[in-house]
């Protein structure tokens, strides 16, 4: 039975590249990306995409990193539950309503999409931060208080490693999801690849929605996997291995 | 403020619209619930399945919600189902079912072995222990899977305005067409509402859901 | 288990036939479509006001690129909306031909004739020219010295890093579009000069200063509103567009009163009340149906 399963999957996987390179194909899609007018342009996009989203990540890394731990420090922690709620709040507000309401406030173009990516992709780091450091086993903490260490020092050699595989699936949450929502910032006239999709959408183009929407799918893998290297990198062997 | 009184003056037309936009959520949210809580449970008893359909609904979610649309115009449009709601409840019956057979198997697989054990000393097949014991103890995990496809479909039906579905996000897409700002915060501030609400409804549901005692024992634990 | 099974499923059942829309069924029902820019939304209300007021039970869906409308009427999904004849000639038909294309009478006729084989009628003409246009501040083209688009053109092959221009993505596809206005103008504008967003944004963009020029239709109110001056199309690029409502066939001769119904429009719009009309929905912010409605009491065409 399983190995019927293990066949028949493999037989879809296969249909299924079949299928999208039949697709590329006939919707001119390999033509489009080949025209040496449009090339740059997709090119240009694709970086500007990349760019709201590095620069968006990167704020809401530092401040969700910095909330999280300023969460679970003694003198703050009875805010804890109180800002994890209200940053809960924001994260149901669906995307394209933190965009529009940006645009609202800011004007249109890169700053208010790139607030807006911000804002919508510190909750996943600060939540996990949270998370992951309330979840270190007290007997650690205690161990290392014994040992002498300072409370930076227990920050950084105790708390942090042992989170550190919660907050990675934080970040790698914020980046799928900010890869996914910078694709709306065209509307907000800040460009990347929803350009491309947008634009195909509206006037039936084929080719150019699928050189919109591919580069914007193979991104998010791609983040998934960069995600799963770093925690190759960032967590200790030891950690890993028993996770 | 001027946003609610754009609201005040269009209610009908927000009503109509807010009704558009449940309605796809919904019909999705059941469709996903009738496919995915099935599918989890039935790989509980398949390991080799799980990891491939656990694994192939977390690429799903992974791919950006408009690119998804994107991907599924062309091919969709084959049978001049292109645009509209169709498309739109596709999608999010796919989006959805990450959340829902994940908990669903989680749920299932979490059901305590000595719970089974006794079940199965008792005499009960294979249904009964389903509906019985690991249904009944599954199910507030199950809902919070919904919860969290409801909160996650309803921010996406915003999105599929720009596939002609209608609902909420047309509210938001034509403010910003026309420079509207009142008609983009009331898009955005409904649209909102809608899903605190909701998420707060299902918490709830979730809580009814969960038996008496194991809420005792959550609460001695804590 | 099974009760759970049935409601469930009987729950599907309902919401399926609730979809929003079936349950009001009255009997003569129309879909009036429409695109995304003010004018549209304006047009397809007043098309549907006044059906309504004859008795139709109308469904509007707007907010579409000129692309997606057209599929959809000849898909059925619309039963008609506004089209313009400039746009169904180059857009649809890819025509050039400049002797037809300037003449309103003339690109009509096209137009008409060749959707007639598509079981698509053009109903009456209404005689405003809605064309493209490049707009800039007036402050910017009177120092820059430039009047026409030629103008336009010889600044941009001087300075090409300088102007920084704003246009949807539809205009710049399209073979009436700014691609081909730069190779007919003979000028090159960089992708990066090239800034795309929505059309309402365009406006926007350039009255913040965000950009230096930007795509515009003709009728807009806020070109005079926000101090804009529009180029002079000196090489006659741009086709005239005027605003026909087209409706299938089907639909005409099970309903041959449309064509009466929608008459007042085309028998009293003017380039100028349209522009009143888009500027009291774009600049003072009322909305489309009541400007709608106000117009249609005003020429006597409903109570």
């Amino acid at each position: 039975m399983n190995k019927l399963m293990g066949k028949t999957y493999r037989l879809m996987l296969m249909l299924i590249i079949l299928i999208a390179g039949v697709m590329a194909e006939r919707t001119g899609l390999v033509e489009y990306l080949s025209d040496p007018y449009e090339y740059p342009v997709i090119i240009e996009l694709l970086v500007q995409h990349l760019y709201i989203v590095a620069i968006s990540m990167t704020f809401a890394t530092i401040i969700g990193l910095g909330a999280g731990i300023i969460l679970t420090r003694k003198r703050f922690r009875r805010y804890a539950g109180i800002c994890m709620y209200i940053v809960g709040l924001g994260q149901t507000i669906p995307s394209l309503a933190v965009l529009a309401i940006a645009m609202s406030f800011l004007g249109i173009g890169l700053k208010p999409a790139i607030f807006a990516l911000s804002i919508y992709s510190i909750l996943p780091i600060a939540r996990n931060t949270l998370a992951g450091i309330t979840a270190v086993p007290t007997s650690f903490i205690d161990a290392a208080r014994g040992m002498g260490m300072t409370p930076l020092k227990i920050l950084f050699e105790v708390e942090l490693p042992n989170a550190m595989k919660v907050i990675i699936t934080g970040f790698r949450i914020a980046l799928i999801i900010n890869i996914g929502t910078a694709a709306l910032s065209y509307l907000i006239g800040a460009g990347g690849l929803g350009d491309l999709i947008f634009t195909g959408i509206s006037l039936m183009q084929t080719e150019k929605l699928l050189a919109g929407a591919i580069p914007i799918t193979l991104m998010a893998l791609i983040a998934d996997g960069l995600a799963d290297f770093m925690g190759y990198i960032l967590i200790s062997k030891g950690l890993r291995l028993s996770g | 403020m001027s946003t609610i009184q754009f609201i005040i003056d269009n209610y009908a037309q927000v009503l109509f619209l807010s009704w558009e936009h449940i309605w796809i959520v919904g019909l999705a949210l059941m469709i996903a619930t009738v496919i995915g809580v099935p599918l989890g449970i039935f790989i509980t008893g398949h390991k080799n399945l799980a990891s491939r359909v656990l694994n192939g609904a977390n690429i799903l979610m992974t791919i950006p919600s408009i690119a998804l649309f994107g991907i599924m115009l062309p091919i969709l449009a084959l049978v001049n189902l292109g645009l509209g709601k169709v498309p739109a409840v596709i999608a999010l019956v796919l989006y959805s079912q990450l959340p829902i057979i994940r908990n669903t198997y989680t749920a299932i697989k979490n059901v305590p072995g000595p719970l089974v054990d006794a079940a199965r000393g008792m005499g009960m097949n294979r249904w009964e222990l389903l509906k019985e014991v690991q249904i009944p103890l599954a199910t507030p995990i199950i809902i919070a899977g919904l919860r969290t496809a409801a909160v996650m479909n309803i921010g996406i039906a915003a999105i599929a305005v720009y596939i002609g579905s209608g609902g909420l996000g047309v509210y938001i897409q034509q403010g910003i067409d026309r420079v509207y700002p009142e008609m983009i915060m009331s898009g955005a501030i409904l649209v909102s509402l809608l899903a605190i609400i909701v998420d707060g409804f299902m918490a709830m549901l979730e809580r009814l859901a969960t038996p008496e005692g194991i809420k005792l024992q959550r609460n001695i634990l804590r | 288990m099974k009760r759970i099974i049935q409601l469930f499923v009987s729950a599907i059942i309902v919401l399926t036939f609730l979809l929003p829309g079936t349950l009001l069924a009255k009997d003569k029902k129309i879909i009036v479509g429409g695109k995304n820019f003010t004018e549209q939304y304006l047009l397809s209300e007043l098309a549907g006001i006044l059906l309504q007021d004859k008795g139709f039970d109308v469904t509007l869906k707007t907010g579409v690129g000129s692309v997606i409308a057209r599929k959809s009427l000849e898909s059925d999904q619309f039963d008609i909306y506004f089209e313009y004849t400039g746009t169904a000639y180059t857009l649809y038909y890819k025509q050039k031909d400049m002797e037809i294309m300037t003449v309103p009478e003339k690109v009509y006729d096209w137009v008409k004739k060749a959707d007639e084989k598509k079981n698509l009628i053009w109903l009456d003409p209404v005689k405003f020219n809605n064309t493209y246009t490049l707009m800039m501040k007036k402050s910017q083209a009177d120092s820059l010295g430039l009047k026409t688009i030629s103008d336009l053109a010889g600044y941009v092959n001087e300075n090409p890093d300088e102007l920084i221009f704003a246009l949807d993505s539809e205009f710049w596809e399209r073979p009436d579009g700014f691609k081909k206005v730069m190779k007919t103008y003979k000028f090159k504008l960089p992708a990066k000069q090239v800034k795309k967003m929505s059309i309402g944004l365009t406006y926007k963009a350039l009255k913040e200063g965000l950009v230096n020029s930007a795509m515009g239709f003709a009728t807009d109110g806020r070109i005079a509103a926000f101090g804009f001056v529009n180029l002079i199309d000196d090489k006659l690029f741009f086709p005239v567009y005027n605003p026909v409502p087209v409706v299938r066939k089907e639909v005409l001769d099970k309903y041959p009163e449309i064509r009466e119904i929608l008459k007042p429009i085309a028998d009293n719009m003017t380039t100028e009340k349209m522009q009143q009309l888009n500027a009291s929905v774009d600049v003072e912010h009322k909305q489309v149906r009541e400007v709608a409605t106000a117009w249609l009491k005003e020429i006597d065409a409903i109570n």
